[in-house]
């Protein structure tokens, strides 16, 4: 008897370990505002965002994308009744890469779609994460009316597509009006003069992101536009980096010199992105960023006393509005065009999605000019891929309208180039600039961005 | 004949009982020990393509080694362990030493004590950073005040590590390696507190009392009664907090994020680093089994330890 006993807690045991290596099961709970719409019959057709449908939080930071999906998920259900049933899972923006290249390879559960920004498109790929889109885009009607650089973004070392572009992220210079009244300086000179005129003020020329937080995300805003506005590069256009040139060394080298002369705030290098505080408060004049960045930088208070304090996006499009704050094209040396970052945000299948085809009804979905300027505005924050859709009546408002101006004026590349491991280059290339700028002013810059780039192409 | 095949079933039965009771154990640590391990391992030597996985020899310990980061992280690692361990044992020790004195409310003190364990390394991170964030930090105020603090204030985030004094040994360590170390102790300072107080407490009072009768003054008694006895604790005590240091991430991973530059930046979030933010798994687990590796060789080292102490008792 006791045996027996013996033997079916053994049993039960054994199952309750081999239970565990079962898959987890699909998420049956429909978002909120879903059940109402989506047919019983309908197949669930998931997705990954960085967007949280059921986080109504007001001060939450990604509350523009969050309320976007919220609106857009009732719609694209009612759209598709009794076809597909739209269930978002919200991912954190830094760690969706991560589990969705261990699903893929693991063999779990994947979605049939995710949000995904272009620089880590070789990532994935490398990992063998996502599908090749080509023929299915190629097929598309709105093919032809993407913009090539866009397309170019989203393909990967093998000449493939990965990923289809939606929406175009520039890099911009944010700048308190009243703390540069003749305008941005459009020189590296008269920077420097007038940053020596803000700190007789007690004021910082500008902010940016200097520490090496978020693996050297650093890289990729304020320290590329000026690398790229000195004429320098990060790649040789054959995957290998190309970091010691004299443009490099000359951008490094100033740099170097805003930040031992104290014209950029320590905050500067705090990471957690707290180098906006210093734009909120208005103590530094500019901040080289994102365009996007204009819903994380609230509340803001103005040189002239107004205080912006909404506590949402809508700050600083208020404050562009009023003309406290304007866009500008960053400084470039004579001979060169003021250089930028910019991004893709667009969609992937990765491998193994089980409804693929509610994948391409979405992106079609997507994609027509009645839904993608909202897309693009809530979780692109960017301009459209879609070439005609600039000129829909979304896209002429004040905020647009400026930025068009300073994109058309500089010229924005991804700033990896043709580099297959962007990742790695940017935690490594980040950790050198913030050793020359701020830990070790003497060192020669040639000798570190040459030892980084060895480091680098010892493993191409 | 039935009787006795029953007999040697019955036998038999009991002969293999004991591997019928361990067998559940057996396949909870093959599932959550030993795959995860040896699946490590074939990962280290491997690099993913978009193809699949190619066997590459030992070429991710290879390019590990010549990553320049890797030896810093080393240092690093080194300087955090012997300030974690060094502070936390030491001041575990005294607060032990206090509590152990039968004073007013001591059950309250410990309860206090307490609280730091129960909060979330990362959590506690949190707190810790944002006591320290340049210009409006809780702390920030005192730390930035150049007459304080010669010659700008100290900015411990963004402060930078000074000039070491052997090679490129991370020595001394930066401001918020020190900041680091610090938080780290005042989180684990409870449970090694408690540890030592426990093991204090079964000590006989006069083993104590006949010393001091003897002569004995209170470092005395310290060095040559309490530690003694106290020593099979305090090598546990001092194995918990190595391997905590060696391995934790959460608390570097909210208060420093391996910065400024590459101050605080260890072994363990250079793992997570390359595993989780490059998704270079090979190359990650080729780290992880080194970090691996430093693990079992303490633990030997300490079982070793234990079992030599235990003999010589």
């Amino acid at each position: 008897m006791i045996r027996r006993w013996i033997l079916i807690a053994l049993v039960f045991a054994l199952a309750l370990i081999l239970s565990a290596c079962a898959p987890p099961a699909a998420p049956t709970a429909p978002a909120s505002g879903q059940s109402t719409t989506a047919p019983a019959t309908a197949v669930d057709f998931v997705t990954w965002y960085q967007y949280d449908q059921n986080n109504e939080d007001p001060a939450s930071d990604e509350r523009v994308g969050n309320a976007y999906l919220r609106q857009m998920i009732p719609r694209f259900n009612a759209a598709f009744a009794g076809q597909w049933n739209w269930v978002n899972q919200p991912k954190a923006f830094d760690k969706m890469a991560t589990e969705l290249v261990a699903a893929v390879q693991a063999g779990g559960e994947v979605p049939d779609l995710f949000q995904m920004a272009s620089s880590m498109l070789n990532l994935f790929h490398r990992n063998g994460a996502v599908q090749d889109l080509s023929q299915w885009a190629q097929a598309q009607s709105w093919w032809d009316d993407l913009d090539p650089s866009a397309v170019q973004a989203c393909t990967g070392a093998d000449g493939k597509l990965y990923c289809i572009p939606v929406a175009e992220l520039p890099h911009v210079v944010y700048v308190w009006k009243d703390r540069y009244p003749d305008g941005f300086p459009k020189t590296p000179e008269a920077f420097l003069a007038a940053a020596a005129r803000l700190q007789s003020a007690g004021l910082y020329a500008m902010t940016f992101f200097g520490s090496t937080d978020f693996d050297g995300e650093g890289l990729t805003r304020g320290v590329w536009m000026t690398m790229s506005s000195f004429g320098g590069t990060m790649d040789d256009g054959h995957g290998n980096m190309l970091l010691n040139t004299p443009e490099n060394i000359a951008a490094i080298a100033f740099l170097r010199q805003l930040v031992q002369k104290g014209y950029v705030p320590e905050i500067s290098f705090a990471g957690g992105f707290q180098e906006e505080d210093a734009f909120k408060d208005a103590s530094a004049g500019a901040f080289p960023t994102g365009l996007f960045g204009y819903r994380y930088v609230n509340p803001l208070h103005a040189p002239n006393g107004t205080v912006y304090n909404k506590r949402n996006e809508q700050d600083m499009l208020d404050a562009i509005a009023a003309g406290d704050v304007e866009f500008s094209t960053y400084f470039a040396t004579p001979g060169h065009t003021p250089g930028c970052n910019v991004g893709v945000q667009g969609f992937s299948i990765p491998v193994g999605a089980k409804h693929p085809e509610a994948a391409y009804d979405y992106i079609n979905w997507i994609m027509d000019p009645a839904q993608n300027a909202d897309w693009v505005l809530g979780p692109g924050g960017g301009f459209p891929a879609r070439i005609s859709m600039s000129h829909t009546e979304q896209f002429q408002t004040p905020f647009y309208q400026k930025a068009a101006e300073v994109i058309k004026a500089s010229n924005c590349r991804p700033w990896y180039g043709s580099l297959e491991r962007p990742q790695e280059a940017k935690k490594l290339v980040m950790t050198t600039v913030y050793k020359l700028i701020k830990e070790d002013p003497t060192a020669d810059i040639g000798t570190l961005l040459q030892s980084t780039q060895e480091e680098y192409n010892a493993n191409n | 004949m039935l009787q006795t095949w029953c007999a040697r079933l019955r036998k038999r039965g009991l002969d293999t009982l004991p591997f019928w009771l361990i067998l559940p154990t057996v396949l909870v640590l093959l599932v959550v020990q030993v795959y995860p391990a040896v699946y490590t391992l074939w990962l280290s030597l491997h690099e993913r393509e978009p193809q699949g996985w190619f066997y590459v020899g030992l070429k991710n310990y290879n390019r590990l080694f010549h990553t320049s980061l890797f030896s810093e992280s080393v240092g690093h690692t080194l300087v955090f362990l012997l300030g974690y361990v060094g502070l936390t044992m030491a001041a575990g020790f005294c607060v032990a030493l206090l509590l152990s004195r039968n004073v007013r409310f001591s059950g309250l003190y410990i309860t206090l004590l307490f609280i730091p364990w129960i909060i979330a390394d990362i959590i506690a991170g949190l707190v810790f950073r944002l006591l320290v964030v340049p210009d409006y930090g809780l702390l920030s105020g005192i730390l930035q005040n150049p007459s304080l603090f010669l010659p700008h204030g100290l900015s411990v985030l963004t402060a930078v590590r000074p000039q070491p004094w052997f090679g490129q040994f991370p020595f001394p360590p930066a401001p918020a390696m020190l900041y680091l170390i610090l938080a780290s102790s005042w989180r684990a300072l409870p449970f090694i507190t408690l540890l030592l107080l426990a093991s204090l407490q079964t000590i006989p009072t006069e083993i104590i009392e006949s010393s001091r009768i003897d002569g004995a003054s209170r470092t005395q008694v310290i060095r040559r009664i309490l530690i003694p006895l106290m020593l099979p604790t305090l090598v546990v005590a001092l194995f918990s907090l190595t391997l905590s240091g060696m391995n934790g991430v959460g608390m570097i991973f909210s208060l420093t994020s391996g910065g400024p530059g590459t101050s605080t930046e260890v072994l363990s979030y250079m793992l997570y680093s390359i595993g989780w933010r490059q998704l270079r798994f090979g190359r990650a687990a080729a780290l992880a089994m080194l970090i691996a590796l430093v693990n079992w060789l303490l633990i030997s080292g300490t079982l070793r330890f234990t079992r030599v102490q235990d003999r010589r008792d």
